[in-house]
């Protein structure tokens, strides 16, 4: 692949340039402010401060941020490897225009959520190592699950991968011609590299299948309805989810939010009636349907939740066996069409009974 | 209780093979077990898998959709669809147990025999299951 390596101090510099060159309008970069990380949205090169594109935090999805206004003016969106899968599930899902987003992704060593970072900014720092992991876990501060278990960890993908070499380099590779355009024309010198690093990918791997291998899964409807039992209907999860885009939601509108008459028939034909279960279920399901070939496994639904259910286990746990069943790995590419939208003539018949 | 478990189930036939194969049945007096409570579509691809869930956790004991054979599909190519959404259905309900409850099976127009079976093997089958879990908790 076309690279070019650039010292980490100069990746400003870069994005400066991306601005100057109008390769793109505006750029989505995360920044420190005080004890957190925001992203912002920069327009002026010389406005511009020192952004943190490693720092090991996830708060809203950079996905979230661009999703249903990108238009004509393009948008760089340097985020981490789970959001630009999702910007790009929602370019297949026509939420996000193709053309007007440039996307590059960061290597990412796994984050806190925003509760914990803003707790131990200074410690985490900007970006993280395994020390820094094992030192806050003695302190009782894990990574979030879903980065836990997590194996796609690498920037590879969008149209530019932004790797982290070592403390003071990074590696700035094209993986599409659109990334490559756009590397060329700030004149970075690009030459062909080996970037596989399939060592790491395997470690990652590894470490990943084992840790999810230790969390317990829910196995039965039971189990399900009793985890669900301080759900609140709140439907944060949806709001944070990056791919959950309906305009109007289905929990909006009658069909899934009983109303008092529906509620007075059914206690009345049963004689009992518990309410508002099973909404709850009934929520939850449907939206696992919905998003089980688009989840990336980000784990904003985790972080969203107010009454701090497991979430992960409901969608990342469950959406990942729909997508090997599919064989579908949600935003590798631009091109490969979503599983509910096509089909074979002759397919999935083991599937359909018991 | 001491009564033998009868299991209420779903079904939602396609206008055009499923239910016709239900009429065909009906008129020839084929005997199938009572069980089923049937919903006409118009097509096996109108069933939501949302359908499916909210009969489910309203305490059915299981689901039946029935629909053209592939390839033979009314609207030409709906079913392949509806395919693919009910093995992706039935494989997360799978992780909660709950997959056995929900069966898609294509009976055309001609097949009232195959739908008289049909539901005998689920009627079978779902007794074996027992309840929906979830009927003492809604």
């Amino acid at each position: 692949m076309k690279a070019a390596e650039l010292g980490i101090g100069e990746l400003e510099g870069f994005f400066k340039e991306l601005l100057t060159k109008n390769v793109v309008d505006c750029l989505l970069l995360p920044f420190r402010v005080g004890k957190t990380v925001t992203y912002m949205l920069v327009s002026e090169p010389e406005k511009m401060g020192s952004p943190v594109i490693f720092v090991p935090v996830f708060g809203i999805s950079a996905a979230n941020i661009v999703k249903g206004w990108t238009i004509e003016r393009k948008i760089g969106v340097v985020a981490k490897p789970c959001e630009i899968r999702a910007a790009i599930e929602l370019i297949k899902l026509e939420q996000i225009s193709p053309e007007s987003v440039l996307l590059f992704s960061v290597d990412c060593a796994g984050a806190y959520n925003l509760k914990d970072f803003a707790e131990h900014a200074d410690e985490i720092g900007d970006a993280l190592d395994e020390g820094k992991v094992a030192a806050l876990e003695k302190k009782g501060v894990s990574l979030r699950t879903a980065c836990q278990i997590c194996d796609k960890r690498l920037a590879e993908y969008g149209d530019v991968g932004i790797m982290r070499v070592n403390a003071e380099k990074v590696m700035l590779v094209a993986l599409t011609p659109k990334g490559e355009e756009a590397l060329s024309a700030v004149e970075l010198t690009l030459e062909e590299k080996d970037v596989s690093r399939e060592d790491l990918k395997r470690k990652i791997k590894e470490e990943a299948e084992k840790r999810k291998a230790e969390i317990p899964r829910i196995s039965s409807a039971e189990e399900l309805d009793d985890v669900l039992a301080s759900c609140i209907l709140c439907k944060n999860c949806r709001d944070m989810c990056p791919v959950c885009y309906c305009k109007v939601c289905f929990f909006e509108q009658p069909l899934g939010n009983l109303a008092g008459g529906d509620m007075l028939n059914l206690a009345t034909l049963r004689g009992v009636l518990r309410v508002p279960s099973p909404v709850q279920m009934f929520y939850h399901l449907t939206r696992l349907y919905h998003v089980c070939t688009t989840c990336v496994a980000c784990g904003a639904c985790e972080d969203a939740c107010p009454s701090e259910i497991p979430l992960t286990k409901i969608y990342p746990m469950v959406a990942e066996k729909v997508q090997e069943m599919f064989a579908y790995e949600p935003g590798k590419s631009v091109e490969e069409p979503l599983p509910l939208t096509t089909y074979k003539e002759e397919e999935y018949e083991e599937y359909l009974r018991p | 209780m001491g009564e033998e478990f009868e299991p209420r189930i779903v079904g939602f036939a396609c206008n055009w093979c499923t239910y016709a194969a239900i009429d065909l049945a009906g008129t020839s007096r084929m005997k199938y077990p009572p069980n089923i409570r049937i919903i006409r579509v118009m097509c096996s691809s109108r069933v939501d898998p949302m359908f499916v869930l909210r009969a489910l956790l309203n305490g059915a004991d299981a689901v039946f959709i029935g629909g053209c054979h592939p390839g033979e599909c009314h609207y030409i190519e709906a079913n392949f669809y509806t395919r693919r959404r009910i093995a992706a259905l039935r494989r997360i309900l799978k992780e909660f147990g709950m997959d056995n409850r929900v069966r898609l099976e294509w009976i055309s127009a001609a097949e009232g025999e195959k739908f008289a079976r049909t539901m005998e093997e689920m009627v079978e089958y779902v007794k074996k299951l027992g309840p929906n879990p979830l009927r003492g908790r809604l």
